[in-house]
């Protein structure tokens, strides 16, 4: 089967295509090259006049795992208040915040996403996220293994092991869980916090380890990168909305020694203790260092104002946090001894100083930060807000106007502390296209998606150009997932399921002596069962493994 | 002016949920509208009047007739007005209930005025379990109003109740007010087993000693002056405990497991 997609205007930041009318070809689920003239096209869609990008790529959102569920089960009102009922081809669901795995596969591909990474993606509860992801429809998705406060990784640091040891337990991680990238929560704090620690910054020892959090981030963005797994050590820094955060966040930039880090949800990190309320905005500070520390990348995690969830592995600040949430209720839980998770409902107000302050903060670090491949669009779903305000936040971006409009209906507290109002800069469709598409391919390390070279996945997403962007965004004309026709106008015409994105480093096995001996003595299950393999995520002919190779990485600047 | 009266017209094989039939939501309708009016019929939407014989004008008065077990959320979150039902009524009878009347002259199922804010619910027969109980998964039951059931009620009674009163002439099956919140059930039949379990505040008066469970205490016995007026304001109330007047009772409290400001009163 030969598809035509016809005279669409093309944003391919990948191949510097900046707005170009191209025609792309599409055979098997690829991007193939302009055929032969005798070949027969078998379909041709018109697209001139549209805009034609790589379908978009979520780096960090919570779709699954142990947590997301605890939100669901928690949450009875936000799923009675936002059914979604069957149709023919789909699933009934339902969730605002935390909306059910069909509905999330679903409302993803009809904003033009084919691609959401679960960041937190507990290596005990692995097989639960896959489970979860294996329910997503029409997405790819993948997972980073959540380590740095398990006490097997801790009793090597702790015992001094050598990096080999350290690299190879990272790896054998990274199999068992089937993940593609490493995330570090809280490091070290998940651990402290069980040792009665409520607080751990960057150089603080964990009692009972005696390791600080710049060891564990220095150990493991060493591990990863030296492993050559393309997405750097994804960081879920100290002191999570502690105000005067700024300051660990910067000193954790430095912590790496030139090894690529990637910090998630720097919103969230950017805090001063500036202002009669000792709460203020440290968003240049951090977009200035974002800029010259070109090793370090980040995503926002923008709060949009309305009712969402918090769902994190970060028990210590969640316990924190639990009393300030809204409705007032929490679940602060350990996983299997060996991780955490902390989950709080929250709702964020515009006449809220704080929340107000955060929403600016966010908006100042995107539009601060030159380098749109090194700056991800993300809410850090459903923390900030739910995925589905994405077409919101890019009309932020690109609307100067309109950004202003909504910064003045803010708590004027807020206002007088943030200078958001006098920056001028607006996004255009090119640095929107690298941001969801392009730049998070490279940064995940999909070498076949977010792109439209030849190929490439065929994951395209077709839009009318609008000058509201946010009516543009939310309702795609077409999105093809692997060559197919999966949305038409905003709504699923056909269901299909996407991979599950891995990379496989090698490592020497002779590791799994030690794991077994440790999973022998003090684990809850026995260490084949902590695997999950290839087929069991292949497993009802939802998708499969698609590993991607462990090459294209950042170079270490030193 | 006649009442509306939706005649059910044979027997249902799915549940019908008839939430849309209240007088507030009907109020500005004329029939031919009132007959289009959508309800989910298992998993299916179909017009009220593939299940009911509609007949009269006057909306603030609704009556069911003919009715069964199989239909669902009768006055769900009604405002005004007043409903009668003749016959049997399904789960979540009152569901939400925020102002008027709801009469029920049968047996309701379960989650009967679940989650219920105010008005009146009178139930001249039995009901299932979970009476004035709160929407799976919500912490808070029953917020207001007044219940009064003339037949027995089943298990799970008052469970989560917040505020409000619900008054039982028969006999009430095991954790009558399990996890109370606050609130007063009266019961003048038996209770059964683990009355008041995990309770933490509100009041159980009783008429017969059941039995408790460990971690209720007896307290001995008390005139307790706010009885009478509690009594007095029971007067106008269609109910047995109407004619009460009495203010001597053996008190137990607890859940001593959970706070222990609960009460069981027993009427001596």
């Amino acid at each position: 089967m030969l598809i035509k997609l016809s005279g669409g205007r093309v944003y391919d930041p990948a191949h510097q295509i900046d707005g170009k009318v191209l025609d792309i070809y599409i055979r098997d689920g690829r991007i193939v090259s302009r055929p032969r003239d005798d070949e027969t096209i078998d379909q041709t869609y018109n697209l001139s006049g549209k805009v034609v990008m790589a379908g978009a790529i979520d780096m960090h959102t919570h779709i699954g795992g142990g947590k997301v569920n605890i939100a669901r089960m928690m949450l009875p009102e936000d799923h009675r208040a936002d059914p979604s009922h069957h149709s023919a081809l789909c699933r009934s669901g339902c969730g605002h915040a935390a909306p059910s795995t069909f509905t999330t596969g679903y409302r993803y591909a009809e904003m033009g996403y084919t691609a959401a990474f679960e960041p937190a993606l507990s290596p005990v509860n692995a097989r639960q996220s896959h489970l979860e992801m294996g329910d997503t429809p029409i997405i790819d998705k993948g997972g980073y293994a959540m380590i740095g406060s398990d006490d097997f990784f801790l009793r090597m640091l702790a015992a001094k092991k050598d990096q080999n040891a350290i690299n190879d337990y990272v790896a054998w991680i990274m199999h068992a869980s089937q993940a593609i990238g490493i995330k570090v929560v809280n490091p070290g704090g998940i651990n402290a916090f069980k040792f009665n620690q409520r607080a751990l910054d960057l150089d603080e020892q964990n009692v009972h380890y005696q390791v600080t959090p710049r060891e564990v981030l220095k150990a493991l963005s060493r591990a990863v990168h030296e492993l050559g797994v393309p997405h750097p050590l994804h960081v879920h820094g100290n002191n999570l909305g502690v105000p005067g955060n700024m300051e660990t966040t910067l000193k954790t930039m430095g912590a790496s020694e030139g090894y690529p880090l990637h910090l998630t949800h720097i919103q969230f990190h950017s805090y001063g203790t500036e202002g009669d309320r000792k709460f203020s905005s440290g968003a240049a500070a951090i977009a200035e260092a974002l800029n010259k520390n070109k090793n370090i990348s980040a995503d926002v995690g923008q709060i949009l104002f309305n009712q969402t969830v918090t769902a994190s592995g970060d028990n210590m600040r969640q316990f924190a946090n639990s009393t300030l949430g809204s409705p007032r209720k929490s679940v602060i839980m350990d996983i299997e001894c060996d991780s955490g998770c902390g989950v709080v409902p929250f709702k964020y107000k515009d006449q809220n100083f704080v929340n107000a302050l955060q929403w600016a903060i966010g908006l100042e670090i995107f539009l601060l930060t030159d380098d749109p491949w090194r700056i991800f669009l993300t809410t850090d779903h459903p923390n900030g807000a739910p995925f589905t305000s994405y077409p919101h936040l890019i009309k932020l971006l690109m609307d100067r106007t309109f950004r202003n409009e909504m910064f003045a209906k803010l708590n004027l507290d807020a206002q007088a502390m943030s200078t958001l109002a006098s920056i001028d800069r607006e996004y255009s469709l090119y640095d929107i296209a690298i941001m969801t598409r392009a730049g998070a391919a490279k940064l995940v390390g999909l070498h076949d998606r977010g792109h439209l070279g030849v190929g490439a996945g065929a994951d395209i997403t077709v839009y009318t150009d609008n000058a509201d962007r946010e009516k543009m965004f939310a309702k795609p004309d077409y999105v093809f997932k692997d060559g197919e026709l999966v949305v038409k106008d905003g709504h699923v015409v056909k269901v299909t399921w996407g991979h599950t994105h891995t990379v496989k480093p090698d490592f020497d096995k002779a590791i799994e002596k030690d794991i077994k001996q440790y999973f022998d003595k003090y684990h809850t299950m026995n260490m084949e069962n902590f695997k999950v393999s290839n087929d069991e995520i292949a497993e009802g002919g939802r998708g499969g493994i698609a590993v991607q190779a462990c090459e294209g990485r950042r170079e270490k600047s030193l | 002016m006649s009442a509306l009266t939706f005649s059910l017209k044979q027997e249902l094989i799915q549940k019908l949920d008839v939430s849309p039939i209240t007088p507030d939501k009907l109020s500005d309708k004329n029939i031919g509208e009132i007959s289009a009016t959508l309800l989910w019929y298992g998993k299916q939407q179909l017009r009220a009047d593939n299940f009911f014989l509609i007949s009269g004008l006057d909306t603030q008065n609704i009556v069911f007739d003919n009715c069964s077990a199989k239909v669902d959320y009768i006055g769900n979150g009604m405002k005004t007005g007043r409903i009668i039902v003749n016959g049997n009524a399904g789960a979540f009878l009152a569901f939400q209930l925020q102002k008027g009347e709801v009469t029920l002259n049968g047996n309701a199922a379960d989650f009967a005025a679940c989650a219920m804010a105010g008005g009146l619910l009178l139930v001249n027969g039995n009901v299932g379990d979970y009476l004035g109980g709160a929407l799976v998964g919500d912490r808070k039951g029953m917020r207001g109003g007044t219940v009064i059931v003339k037949g027995n009620a089943g298990e799970r009674t008052g469970d989560q109740m917040r505020r409000g009163l619900i008054l039982i002439e028969g006999n009430v099956g095991s954790y009558c007010g399990s996890r109370m919140l606050a609130g007063t059930i009266g019961v003048l039949g038996d209770v059964d087993d683990y009355i008041g379990y995990g309770m933490k505040r509100g009041t159980l008066l009783l008429t017969k000693t059941p039995k408790l469970h460990a971690t209720i205490q007896d307290c001995g016995t008390h005139t307790l002056p706010f009885l009478s007026l509690m009594f007095k304001s029971f007067r106008n109330l269609p109910s047995k405990f109407s004619k009460i007047n009495q203010n001597r009772v053996q008190r137990f409290a607890g859940d001593v497991g959970n706070d222990g400001k609960g009460e069981i009163l027993v009427l001596q």
